[in-house]
């Protein structure tokens, strides 16, 4: 019972609160005495504000009772990737450098999300400063999957992953600047969107690469991934680089289906990119693409290879732009970073500046050439990940750039992509499949989320932990 | 395209923009520096004389002091 009281869908768990079969403090001390009993094994979080939670959870009912509802996610406990800014809450970012960092004031994103009375269980674990590995010489544990807890959830948001996959939270946000939203719902069997670049403030969230950093949702669902974007989406004068474009209602066209919808699928030229896709994983990216047509889509080859270069100009812009952030922590404690991302921020230091404004006009043509064949197709479908997660005992840094990266183009295309489950390999461990969109047309990417949700039960499936 | 960069040339390159990193961390640090250097190196080709940086300044009221 007390289990399913922790997998409710957020849309489940709202309509419990309305109802009052369930209370916002029922939902909190779930959620609290399972990551008591389960995180243990999983370090999803860095920060438990327990006392807090049951505070705004009292708070919450309250509100709730008095007539003053303030819609789907108020009472509904979530988290948040440890690089969010929380005043008066630590923010580590996963690492030595800001190991005990009390903040002075809150990320927008954080301030939004508050607004719609959400209870705020904790911060989570991640890839320190959102980069390069597991950490496993942090001040913390590296974040465990919880399908197999000697698999690597993915990051960097793997906190994020981790907890929703092992039912710890309800909802949570992730940070996505190569891949950080998707990779660990792929890896970890739920959902996340990288929203387009501009949609969702970056104010207060601890930068990776200014020009490639999304900010966005996690959760068990589609429909709850929408919620939780309505909540932090729209115009924020304090983020240079946040839109000011209409937010649409998210939800309001996820039932429409996907008859004659155009999938474009860029394989040639790109899955079989130096190692290539793993042949489980692509099996079930083609089934899943089997029901999108059975749904009504018309599957397009696409030519790959824009696609496939996209990954030299991403990380060229991300370690010049990440190391400009560090450069004095760099100069000054090198030795506080650990291995992993400090040896792999640091190739910012040695390009030039013309390495680097080569890969910004890199990033006009390709997106260019991308986003030309919108002229044929609504939305492209790949993968969630090259291969499944791979034991942390087998995990080789430098694989990563002998796959194809099927999440970095919309980094540096900033396209609004969404990843959800599309099936299991032999050993148990999810799959995940994106749906990329032309900018700001989110809603697209959740329609066909949905309508794939609803043929099939991948997202219903729970880790045993 | 360039030369591969040696150690010697990291060494002084590191000392120049003021990292102070041990021997064996920058023998650690080379092949990825060779790497985003070959890559970002293989990026020109792509490129002609009109092609400008995706980042571009514009003027405003905002950024006026």
């Amino acid at each position: 019972m007390e289990n399913e009281l922790c997998y409710l869908s957020i849309t489940e768990a709202a309509a419990a609160l309305s109802k009052k079969t369930v209370s916002s403090v029922e939902l909190t001390e779930a959620c609290l005495r399972r990551i008591e009993a389960v995180d243990g094994q999983l370090h999803s979080f860095i920060t438990l504000t327990a006392d807090r939670a049951l505070a705004q959870a009292r708070q919450a009912d309250h509100e709730l009772r008095s007539g003053k509802g303030r819609g789907a996610l108020h009472g509904i406990p979530i988290a948040l990737k440890d690089l969010y800014l929380t005043k008066g809450i630590r923010t580590t970012c996963h690492s030595a450098v800001l190991e005990n960092w009390l903040p002075d004031r809150d990320a927008s994103a954080a301030i939004n999300l508050a607004a719609t009375g959400t209870v705020l269980l904790g911060k989570l674990g991640m890839h320190e400063f959102a980069f390069g590995g597991p950490s496993t010489d942090a001040p913390f544990p590296a974040v465990r999957n919880p399908w197999n807890t000697a698999h690597i959830p993915g990051g960097s948001s793997s906190g994020s992953g981790a907890a929703l996959a092992a039912g710890l939270c309800y909802g949570a946000l992730g940070s996505d600047t190569g891949g950080s939203i998707r990779t660990p719902a792929s890896h970890c069997g739920v959902v996340g969107i990288k929203p387009t670049y501009g949609r969702v403030s970056r104010y207060g969230v601890i930068p990776l690469s200014w020009s490639l950093d999304h900010a966005g949702p996690m959760a068990r669902s589609v429909e709850d991934c929408a919620l939780l974007l309505q909540a932090i989406a729209g115009h924020d004068p304090r983020d240079p680089a946040c839109t000011d474009v209409a937010v649409p209602d998210f939800r309001a066209t996820l039932k429409d289906g996907i008859q004659g919808l155009r999938i474009g699928v860029p394989r040639t030229g790109w899955f079989d990119e130096n190692l290539g896709i793993a042949p489980e994983t692509e099996a079930a990216f083609n089934e899943a693409l089997k029901i999108l047509e059975s749904l009504g889509a018309a599957i397009v080859e696409l030519d790959g290879t824009p696609f496939s270069v996209t990954r030299k100009a991403n990380q060229t812009i991300l370690v010049c732009e990440a190391y400009a952030y560090h450069e004095k922590t760099y100069q000054e404690t090198p030795l506080q970073f650990g291995a992993s991302v400090r040896r792999r921020m640091l190739e910012g230091a040695f390009l030039s500046a013309v390495d680097y404004i080569t890969a910004q006009r890199a990033r006009s043509v390709l997106n260019e050439q991308i986003c030309a064949n919108f002229a044929r197709v609504d939305v492209f479908a790949v993968p969630g990940a090259p291969r499944p997660p791979e034991a942390f005992a087998t995990v080789d840094p430098n694989e990563q750039n002998l796959r194809p990266s099927f999440t970095n183009p919309f980094n540096l295309t900033g396209l609004p992509a969404l990843c959800f489950p599309c099936g299991f390999t032999e050993g148990n461990l999810p799959s995940g499949l994106q749906i990329v969109a032309p900018p700001f047309e989110e809603v697209t990417c959740f329609r066909v989320g949905y309508a794939y949700e609803q043929a099939t039960d991948w997202h219903k499936r729970r880790p045993v932990v | 395209m360039a030369n591969e960069i040696a150690i010697e040339e990291l060494r002084a390159f590191a000392q120049r923009i003021g990292l102070t990193l041990p021997d064996d961390e920058l023998q650690r640090l080379l092949p990825g520096v060779i790497r985003a250097q070959k890559q970002a190196a293989e990026l020109r080709a792509l490129l002609s004389n009109s092609d400008e940086p995706a980042g571009i300044f514009i003027a405003s009221k905002k950024n006026q002091r």
